[in-house]
């Protein structure tokens, strides 16, 4: 993963994340990172902390991500020395920097934390194997954090995610705010957040969803600087 | 008069408090936790509302959320329920269904002629002749319903939450909280909901005048709270029940979904009014509306009344009447049979009169209130009153007790079985679903003993329900006298005897309707609408069922009851809504689109951009100027919204041959073929191309708005045939953008090194290369001109090659054009496109789609449909048509119908004029005898005209 550097002008020729339409304003702090132009900051690092605490949503479509299916995808995996979780609908940390997600029993998404390169290793590998296919993402990738989060997730999702139903590791793939979604919880930086991976094309629309109920219960959008440290 | 008495213990007022607002123009106080009703009621108004349909004056009956003759508005809000709202300081209120306010009522006329409005007059008097119905119309519409529509009702957001719990206890009345306390001392997760302001049910009011009951609710109160694991929702109603113990629980500020791992019902049971002459004057109450007013508003119901009862419990009633200071000046009592609590009225000074009724109420003189009641005595074998000897009592109110209907609708809804209990005469659960329990009164428990103990009863099968160990608990079912009467209706040779309250209906308007012929309960309902109006039935339904049993002398269980639906109480529209999500998918070109102008539509899930006009260009010139710049240069169209999808495996094509109705197995690697989904009955469901690029993968484009049930369905076939194959939808992953027009090669040419000679890369052939630097897969299409080229890029990257594309085309005049100009560019080429020129019928023939059809494989969708079909006749046929040259009148509209005299032929699928062409053209269903080129037909356009359209051949484009 990229380091940020941190621009305020919005770069024409880069890719751009998908919920980047519903994050326009003159205090948006852009940054191009993994290729992605990606909102690094929204307000202040003091604002951005006390909506964290509350509930902050964080934009990090830009971590890069590979996704892979078939009968053979988790033998494939292993072929690959790629950690995977060995129970479906769960998650692992594989090197310790790259989320692997099981989604059903064989089908796999990848996404690199920060310094991770699991994806970036995968994607070089061009030979088509028999019983595994290659499934391309473009996600809109959120993190949620803070205190009134499970207060939003009552608003936009009819499963229990409170951590005695969501566990640490489950992988939950369900309709928030109307449209499918992939929620787990997790810890990033010895934080404890809520993740929400959904198709790209609805990354607005989510973005906008979600904004509008933190803001509602005393949160809001948070930059991916304040996950960078 | 004030009635307010002096505080009472438990009452929900706060007395230091003082609120101030206005009833139709006169100022009134009130404390805070006052109802709208109460704080009348407390300052002796009486007449609070009027019925709905004669206009007669109406009061307090049963302050318990059902009082649906007093509804008021506040000028924002209307049909406020009196009974229940809380008054606030400044309220400016009025009565609705009024002209003239309550107690000038210029409608109440209307009571002096009720005998000439019977129930379902209407129904009769003014449908013939018809040509007066549409003034009768505006009459009738006029006089239904109720309030008026504040359409500047601001957007106040009620959100809709979803919440989960091991048990959620229906009512919070003793049965409710117990069963609470027994599921939470077992470390279990519990709600409980009452749509009561306060817990309690009628451990609150219903006290015999006894003030311990008080202390007793408390402490369970107390108990309750100490419980960390009990969530208490008050002012809320569990609204219905839907499957896997799903609730929604109705509150001012929303609704929250609660799904609970096993529910038990303690929702109780609805009072039941006697049914005597003027039943329904303002005095006239519930025993329990009496109880309510007393001790949760500290009011007293009035001063001198009498008790009409049909069971024990008017006694109580009597009881807390004296208790309250009110004059208790007797207990009329249905039964001949004496009350064992008859003894404690009698020592406190109240005579009983068992074995009467009260024939009827006697009305003030401006019929506003009661100034006595005659009463008499009554032969409970033939449920009629013995006039000879009437005696009159002067009174200024009744409180009626007559029993209870099981506030039974959740277990309804949920599919419990209900059977009749004459040992309490009412409805009580025989088998219920698993993991519901009932208890209490809904379950035909009324000593307050008892309840407790049904609620440890249900409270432990719930925990063994989940799998925890608990005792087994018997409850005994009732004995001695039932707390219902089993006909508790006093005929009356002048009628005004009410049966229904929200719609004024007498017991005479059920034996007209059984005269008619509508003698089940469910036609009954409707003919007479019992049960129709905003109360639901809660205190009719019952005596309905009642009545209709002794009309057609069969026992209450052969008539059962009326099918109960979700939801269980009006619900404003606006919590049904909630926050209103729109979910949208947006294309990585969107924010260019919205810079360059772009108007945009919704298609499917998607918004798309439907043309880009120019300043002051209208949207007809804005789609021309597009379409000829297709014709004439080149063109480039966002198309990322198409479906997308990759079939993967061995068994690729074999999944196509059982999928789609053409070939595929044959098709050779970097060759497109079109495709054609059908349903099992054979109707066109999607259409699309399959682009082979390898043996064992094919690329699927399909269109944008059935793109997901597409794939839906390609997963759930594939479930069932459990070939060698993996499918992989990219709609969003993947982006697309089709450049068309004379130009387009030369165009495209410049950013890949792709040959895109039309030997090497002919018309439905794909290739895969790189294109302005970005992995592309090219399609050879002619769907919108004959020379075309779809790139599919990964979503992320279109803009990159969308902007290349217009810099290449800049010297050719190269221009955007949105979905609204493709309609008409394809329209000029004559392809149909399902969904616009098909609907939920058309089978492949209908469109001369026969070319698509492989009938001769062994399987696909919609096959065995099709052979049948191809037997038949075709009862319809689309052609492409055209207007006459330079037509210039009105012009047709999508969905016109196409006419021969009064018989209609088929409609228009698709029109539009095409400057390229010069000619209104389109598509339009017709049948077989209008297809033939050269034959004419009329279509009839909005505005009434009939425009002849002639039949040519496609594409337009070189007609």
């Amino acid at each position: 993963m990229q380091a940020l550097t941190p621009n305020n002008a919005v770069k024409l020729d880069a890719k751009i994340s998908p919920a980047a339409p519903a994050q326009s304003g003159a205090s948006v702090q852009w940054a191009v990172v993994n290729d992605m132009q990606i909102a690094t900051a929204f307000a202040s690092a003091e604002v951005e902390q006390a909506r964290k605490k509350v509930l902050g949503v964080t934009d990090v479509s830009c971590f890069p991500r590979y996704g892979f299916k078939g009968p053979q995808a988790a033998q494939w995996a292993a072929d690959h020395e790629l950690a995977i979780p060995s129970s479906p609908n769960s998650w692992t940390l594989s090197d310790q920097k790259s989320l692997v997600l099981r989604l059903g029993g064989s089908e796999f998404v990848l996404e690199d934390q920060m310094g991770g390169v699991a994806c970036e290793k995968l994607s070089s590998i061009s030979a088509r194997v028999a019983g595994v296919y290659k499934v391309p993402r473009a996600d809109a990738a959120f993190i949620l954090s803070g205190s009134a989060v499970l207060n939003l997730f009552a608003e936009l999702c009819s499963l229990d995610l409170r951590p005695s139903a969501l566990l640490a590791n489950d992988v939950i793939m369900t309709q928030v705010a109307g449209i499918s979604a992939i929620v787990i919880r997790q810890t990033h930086n010895g934080e404890p957040v809520y993740r929400i991976w959904c198709d790209g094309t609805y990354g607005a629309y989510m973005w906008e969803t979600l904004i509008e109920i933190a803001v509602e219960l005393g949160g809001g959008a948070v930059g991916l600087a304040s996950y960078q440290h | 008069m004030s009635l307010r008495t002096t505080k009472q213990n438990g009452e929900w007022l706060d007395r230091t408090k003082k609120i101030n607002f206005t009833f139709e123009g006169e100022a009134f106080t009130a404390f805070e936790g006052d109802t709208i009703s109460s704080a009348l009621w407390a300052a002796g108004q009486k007449v609070l509302g009027r019925s709905f349909k004669y206009h007669r004056a109406r009061g307090v009956l049963s302050l318990a959320n059902h009082d649906v003759n007093i509804l008021v508005t506040d000028g924002i809000d209307t049909n406020m329920r009196a009974d229940v709202v809380l008054v606030k300081d400044g309220m400016v209120l009025n009565a609705v269904n009024t002209i003239g306010g309550v107690k000038k009522d210029k409608n109440s006329y209307i009571d002096s002629i009720s005998p000439l409005l019977p129930v379902g007059f209407y129904y009769k008097a003014f449908h013939t002749p018809r040509r007066f119905f549409p003034f009768w119309e505006k009459v009738i519409r006029k006089a239904a319903g109720l309030g008026i529509v504040n359409f500047d009702y601001p957007r106040i957001l009620k959100r809709k939450l979803h919440t989960h719990c091991d048990v959620l206890v229906i009512g919070a009345g003793p049965t409710g909280l117990t069963a609470a306390c027994v599921a939470a001392e077992a470390g279990l997760e519990v709600t409980i909901v009452d749509e009561n302001q306060q817990a309690g049910g009628s451990l609150g009011y219903d006290r015999s005048g006894n003030v311990a009951m008080a202390s007793q609710l408390t402490d369970l109160l107390a108990k309750v709270a100490g419980y960390s694991n009990i969530t208490m929702i008050t002012g809320a109603y569990a609204a219905g029940y839907y499957p896997d113990h799903l609730i929604p629980i109705v509150a001012a500020n929303g609704i929250t979904k609660v799904r609970a791992k096993t529910v038990i019902v303690a929702s109780g049971a609805f009072e039941q009014p006697p049914v005597f002459r003027y039943n329904d004057l303002p005095g006239v109450m519930l025993g329990s509306a009496a109880q309510r007013l007393i001790y949760r508003y500290g009011v007293k119901p009035f001063n001198n009344g009498v008790v009409v009862t049909a069971n024990d419990y008017g006694y109580r009633v009597a009881l807390d009447l004296l208790a309250a200071g009110t004059k208790v000046v007797a207990v009329v009592d249905l039964r001949a049979e004496a009350s064992p609590m008859a003894a404690e009225v009698t020592k406190r000074g109240v005579k009983v009169y068992p074995g009467h009724c009260v024939y009827e109420a006697l009305a003030s003189s401006d019929k506003s209130g009661v100034r006595g009641a005659i009463i008499c005595a009554y032969d409970e074998q033939k449920n009629v009153a013995i006039t000879a000897k009437k005696i009159t009592l002067e009174c200024d109110g009744i409180a009626m007790s007559a029993g209870w209907a099981p506030a039974g609708a959740l277990l309804y809804q949920a599919g419990t079985a209900m059977q009749f209990d004459y040992a309490v005469q009412q409805f009580v659960p025989s088998r219920i679903p698993d993991g519901i329990f009932a208890a209490g009164k809904v379950n035909g428990i009324f000593e307050l003993e008892q309840r407790i103990n049904d609620a440890k009863r249900a409270a432990n099968e719930a925990l063994r329900y989940l799998g925890l160990s608990a005792p087994e608990v018997v409850t005994e079912r009732h004995v001695g006298a039932s707390p219902s009467h089993a006909y508790p209706m006093v005929p009356h040779d002048k009628g005004k005897n009410f049966v229904d309250f929200d719609e004024d209906i007498q017991i005479k308007d059920f034996v007209n309707a059984a005269k008619e012929g509508f003698d089940n309960i469910e036609l009954m309902k409707r003919f007479t609408t019992v049960g129709m109006g905003p109360s639901q039935g809660k205190h009719s339904n019952m005596n309905a069922i009642r009545i209709l049993a002794k009309i057609r002398n069969l026992p209450v269980e052969k008539i059962g009851t009326t099918t109960s639906r979700p939801f269980f109480h009006p619900t404003p529209i606006g919590h049904l809504g909630g926050r209103g999500f729109h979910s949208h998918r947006l294309t990585s070109l969107h924010q260019w689109h919205a810079e360059h102008g772009a108007v945009f539509t919704d298609i499917g899930a998607w918004k798309r951009a439907a043309y880009y006009p120019t300043v002051g260009q209208t949207k007809e010139d804005a789609i021309q100027t597009e379409a000829m710049a297709v014709r004439q240069t080149a063109g480039i169209i966002d198309g990322s919204s198409f479906g997308k999808i990759e079939v993967h495996g061995p068994d690729a094509a074999e999944f196509l041959e059982r999928f789609f109705t053409g070939v595929y197995a044959t098709q050779k690697v970097g060759s497109c073929r079109y495709v054609m989904l059908l349903d099992e009955s054979g109707v066109i469901v999607d259409d699309g191309i399959a682009s082979r690029l390898a043996d064992d993968l094919f690329y699927l484009s399909v269109g944008t708005s059935n793109a997901a049930a597409v794939y839906r369905e390609m997963q759930r076939s594939q479930q069932m045939w459990q070939l060698d194959l993996g499918l992989v939808n990219v709609t969003g992953a993947f982006g697309a953008i089709n450049i068309a027009g004379p130009a387009a090669r030369e165009i495209l040419a410049t950013l890949t090194d792709l040959d895109l000679s039309y030997e090497s890369f002919p018309i439905s052939s794909v290739r895969e290369s790189i294109v302005a630097g970005v992995e592309a897969r090219l399609i050879r299409v002619a769907f919108v001109s004959d020379v075309g080229y779809e790139l599919h890029i990964p979503m992320v990257q279109v803009p990159q090659v969308w902007q290349a594309l217009l810099d290449a085309g800049k010297k050719h005049g190269i221009r955007p054009f949105g979905s609204d100009t493709q309609r008409l560019l394809r329209l000029e080429m004559g392809h149909a496109m399902p969904g616009v020129d098909t609907d939920g019928l058309t089978n492949p023939f209908e469109i001369g789609a026969e070319w698509a059809l492989k009938m001769s494989k062994s399987y696909f969708i919609g096959q065995r449909s099709l052979q049948i079909l191809a037997k038949k006749p075709l009862r319809k046929r689309l052609v492409a048509f055209a207007l006459a040259e330079n037509f210039k009148g009105e012009m047709p509209m999508d969905c016109n119908l196409v006419l021969e005299g009064r018989e209609i032929l088929g409609r228009v699928t698709s029109i539009g004029y095409s400057k390229f062409i010069d000619r209104c053209i389109g598509l339009a269903f017709v049948t077989p005898a209008k297809t033939a080129i050269g034959a004419q037909f009329q279509i009839r356009t909005d505005n009434g005209s009939s425009v002849t359209a002639t039949v040519v051949k496609t594409p337009f484009l070189k007609n």
